[in-house]
């Protein structure tokens, strides 16, 4: 049974993202399930950042830690990652920093270093040759790659000046270390075609680098066994990231407009939806997608609802200080109509907080939204299949609903790659509505018609004149403050708002996974999904019977269901990534129903399957309250 | 049969104060919008908050009464969604060039085809007089305790700054020079601005009707004065001028147009050239499918593995 989960560690420009690129397309012609994802910090060079994935026979639902393999391009790496190897791992290390000091390297956050000292205080010192140490006392095994010299080599077999293929270190060190977990040449070099292909003077030095750390390895440590092949050898499958997968479902979704303005984790999403905004031949359709970069969040989020005023099909993506910025316009959004597709990407708050690392903190922000009564649409996606169709779902909620909608997704989504079969992405059943779009109005059209449903005909703008205003109107549009028109447009706000609740299936706003009789049961939102799912199979196995209700539409949110879903449960625990127990908070508001134990995580970085067990453990057996769980580096 | 300014009117009580100089403002965009016989379905006028933004309400065409600062992003979006509809941004001082002051400068980066009237009165009337913009430093009006301790800016060379491609400045009591500017905006292509210096009588009691008819006159009573750039070295070889004449304001106040360039794209020409079709086929007016066009795997095939 193949499961392996690695890190590869490096400076940030140090080809960690390509490393780990390499790494997933190998596995998956390798024929494995995997699922990737970059670390990293705020920074453009020089910072730490890493790779961590994990491939499996099994769907690659989530990451852990331990892993079975650390590869440490640098020295930083090596401290950075010298706990979170097992017993059975290797280390993969530069032989040549065996000296290098911890407090020598600046680019190390000082608590960081502060910790390695004490570590290896009784290791002689604070060097790489200690960190070697300690984790071969943890029983891994260190491989020290002497880089210089394969570089050297690398350098004398291509023909090529040293400074020229020192950027083949990533490949060095990737190679190795897949060669040490069974991954035979033939794949890894796949695996960097598949990367550089189209450039063959990266390619061909990558080629080379790649043979000379595995025949190093080989001939230092012995031949590896080779793993089996995974079961999907043979299939062509799709990797893509979180960012990707929303881009694409609104791109398919019938997207016209898109605008953003740049901030991490977000902004991946708006390039791919630019990469691929104009197409001009796909199954005889056109593809052709305004995307705009805006001078700032308000402008982004305004010049969406001006278009889908116009008659677009119009999103903006975000994170949380952007989304703090369109709050306002999400109110206005709510008051004149206007359908708009908000992708917020959560990240770790508040304020900037830490803009490159994961969080889950804006579920109250995002539902809240926007001054004076506004309620919204807010869907949160638990993996990359449910992203990709939640953003076409968003798209037609929000021209059927006319409102805003929040699609709720996080640094860990982003950022994470996973692999998808053409099965799971099949869209011939998904269908493309623009609910009452009225394009041929008559003259006595009116923009906020009095309606039995709340929901009055939207027609473009240019059709006929008509007005549409944040201030309270009438039916026509106009302002106005007469009491009892006020009232009358408060109240088919708040049919419409009813209508929407009504309209969504409560299957598609919450989802029981697992056992209905089991009497431990997970309550969540979001990118958690799948790393609760896979907890709940090894809880299983230790004895412990679990269910998960996992929410899905936020707002309006499923009360009554939940109430049901939860009743027969008699050990409730939430898991989430704030400290505010945001989604315990609204279910209790809705329900009633007090959460009493709870997992959290807040240091920024993914929640692993193995943190979920340990606290459900804890929970479970032992009765714990509250269980904090805090690994990654 | 050609629309008159009555047929512009709407039947809404317009609710500014007497002798507002809005009304002035508004009477001339009726009249430019008349002789230009624009069709009130395919208008559409998006405006702010504040006392000018409500024009929105008093002119017949589309109508969007946006949020505070962001008339400009909204008209944007309307204008990119169907570069066919005639968008016009009104607004005030303080509206459009404060709160809203960073989508102001976007525009003249972008070149939208989108004419900004500024009514223009130095002050925020809605909310009883504070100090606009561009009201200058030390003067104190009626409603201020103290005298203005924060600067003014110059609308004219901000929106030179910017990249506008047409400059103006009318006054709000001078009808037919004011229906003038409006109609040579809205004719012009590209980011248009007219800041059109409005008495407030209300609040305003330094910058009056008396004070300005001491100062204005018109650049066109010099009759070698011509606006239109149109080639890069035209550009260079005025802008000293224009620039001079955008600077003055204190005894002598000129009112017209500094600044027309008539070579330099709008956004949506360039869209047109990096998506063919835009302009027929623009994002407004693009018919959504009863399905998806296609599998993601057929579209988004550099992220397939193919093995």
């Amino acid at each position: 049974m193949t499961d392996v989960c690695m890190i590869i560690g490096g400076p940030q420009g140090g080809g960690i993202e390509s490393a780990g690129q390499v790494a997933l397309k190998t596995v998956v012609v390798k024929g494995f399930n995997v699922i990737g994802t970059r670390e990293y910090h705020s920074n453009i060079m020089g910072a730490h950042s890493y790779f961590h994935l994990r491939f499996t026979e099994k769907p690659a639902r989530a990451l852990r830690i331990p892993v079975d393999l650390v590869i440490a391009l640098d020295a930083e790496s090596a401290f950075t990652h010298m706990w979170d190897i097992s017993t059975k791992s290797y280390f993969v290390y530069d032989a040549d920093s065996q000296d290098q000091e911890v407090s020598k390297i600046p680019s190390m956050e000082s608590s960081l270093k502060r910790r390695v000292k004490e570590a290896l205080a009784p290791k002689g010192g604070a060097t790489v040759g200690s960190a070697v140490k300690f984790v071969e006392e943890k029983g891994a095994v260190p491989v020290g790659l002497p880089l210089k010299s394969i570089l050297k080599k690398v350098s004398d077999e291509t023909a090529s000046p040293l400074s020229a293929i020192a950027k083949t270190v990533n490949i060095i060190g990737l190679a190795a270390g897949l060669y040490l977990a069974g991954v035979e040449y033939d794949y890894i070099a796949k695996g960097i075609e598949l990367q550089f292909g189209n450039r063959p003077k990266v390619l061909k030095p990558n080629l080379v680098a790649a043979r000379i750390a595995m025949e190093y390895v080989e001939s230092s440590f012995g031949k590896q066994k080779a793993l089996p092949n995974g079961p999907h050898r043979g299939r062509s499958r799709m990797l893509a990231s979180g960012n990707d997968v929303v881009a694409m479902g609104k791109v398919l979704g019938g997207l016209t407009f898109q605008t953003f303005y740049p901030i991490t984790p977000s902004s991946d999403e708006a390039f791919y939806v630019e990469e691929n905004m104009y197409k001009e031949d796909v199954n005889g359709s056109k593809i052709s997608i305004l995307v705009l970069q805006a001078e700032d969040e308000l402008a982004a989020i305004n010049l969406a609802l001006g278009a889908a005023a116009a008659g677009a099909r119009a999103s903006t993506s975000t994170s949380g200080p952007g989304f703090s910025l369109m709050n306002e316009a999400i109110s206005m959004g709510v008051m004149a109509e206007i359908p708009v597709v908000i992708s917020l990407w959560m990240r770790a708050g508040p304020s900037t907080g830490i803009a490159t690392r994961q969080g889950q903190q804006d579920l109250l922000h995002a539902i809240f939204s926007g001054h004076g009564d506004t309620p919204k649409i807010v869907v949160a996606s638990g993996d990359h299949r449910e992203a990709f169709f939640d953003a076409i779902k968003a798209m037609n909620w929000a021209e059927e609903f006319q409102t805003p909608v929040v699609h709720l997704l996080d640094k860990y989504l982003a950022s994470t790659v996973a692999v998808l079969d053409e099965w799971e992405l099949d869209v011939s059943n998904v269908e493309l509505s623009r609910g009452k779009r009225e394009d041929s109005p008559g003259s006595e059209y009116m923009r906020y018609e009095i309606t039995e449903d709340g929901i009055s005909p939207m027609a473009p703008l240019g059709k006929v004149p008509m007005l549409i205003s944040s201030l309270e109107h009438d039916e026509h549009g106009h302002v106005t403050e007469d009491p009892v028109d006020r009232e009358e447009m408060v109240a088919k706000r708040a049919r419409k708002w009813e209508t929407i609740a009504r309209s969504i299936p409560e299957e598609e706003k919450l989802v029981l996974h697992g056992d209905p009789e089991a009497r431990v049961t997970i309550i969540s939102f979001g990118s958690t999904k799948q790393i609760i799912l896979s907890a709940m199979e090894e809880l299983e196995r230790r004895g412990i019977l679990t269910n998960f209700v996992q929410f899905r539409v936020l707002s309006p949110f499923p009360a009554e269901t939940a109430k049901k879903l939860l009743s027969r449960s008699e050990v409730l625990i939430g898991v989430e990534m704030n400290f505010q127990d945001q989604l315990s908070f609204l279910l209790r508001a809705h329900t009633g129903i007090y959460v009493p134990h709870r997992v959290r995580k807040v240091n920024a970085r993914p929640l692993y399957d193995t943190e979920v067990v340990y606290a459900v453990e804890k929970i479970v057996r032992e009765g714990a309250k509250e269980v904090v769980v805090s690994g990654g580096a | 049969m050609a629309r008159k300014w009555l047929d512009y009117k709407t039947d809404s009580w317009v609710q500014w104060c007497p002798g507002c100089g809005d009304f002035g403002i508004l009477n001339a965009i009726y009249r430019a919008l008349a002789e230009l016989d624009i069709d009130p379905s395919n208008l559409v006028v998006v405006g702010g908050i504040g006392c000018s933004s409500r024009s929105v309400y008093y002119i017949k065409g589309n109508a969007i009464h946006t949020i505070h600062g962001r008339a400009i992003p909204v008209a944007s979006g309307v204008k990119l969604a169907n570069p066919e509809l005639t968008v016009i941004v009104t607004g005030g001082d303080g509206d459009l060039l404060g709160i809203g002051g960073g989508h102001f400068v976007a525009l003249g980066r972008r070149n939208i085809d989108i004419p900004i009237l500024v009514y223009d009165n130095a002050v925020y009337g809605l909310t009883k007089g504070q100090a606009g913009p561009t009201l200058p430093a030390w003067i104190q009006t009626k409603s201020l305790p103290h005298p203005n301790v924060q600067g003014s800016l110059n609308p004219l060379l901000l929106a030179f700054a910017a990249g506008y491609t047409f400059i103006a400045r009318g006054y709000a009591y001078h009808l037919n020079q004011l229906k003038d500017l409006i109609k040579a905006a809205i004719q012009h292509k590209g980011a248009a601005l007219v800041d059109i210096l409005q008495p407030c009588p209300t609040y305003n009691d330094f910058m009056t009707n008396e004070w300005y008819e001491k100062r204005i006159y018109y650049l066109s009573e010099d009759p070698s004065w011509d606006p239109v750039v149109r080639s890069p070295q035209e550009h260079k070889e005025k802008a000293p001028k224009m620039l001079e004449k955008m600077m003055e304001f204190d005894e002598r106040i000129p009112l017209g147009i500094f600044y027309q360039n008539t070579y330099k794209e709008t956004l949506e020409e360039r869209f047109e050239k990096i998506m063919n079709g835009y302009l027929s086929s623009p994002p407004g007016k693009r018919p959504l499918g009863k399905r998806p066009i296609a599998h993601p795997f057929q579209v988004f095939k550099e992220k397939v593995i193919q093995v």
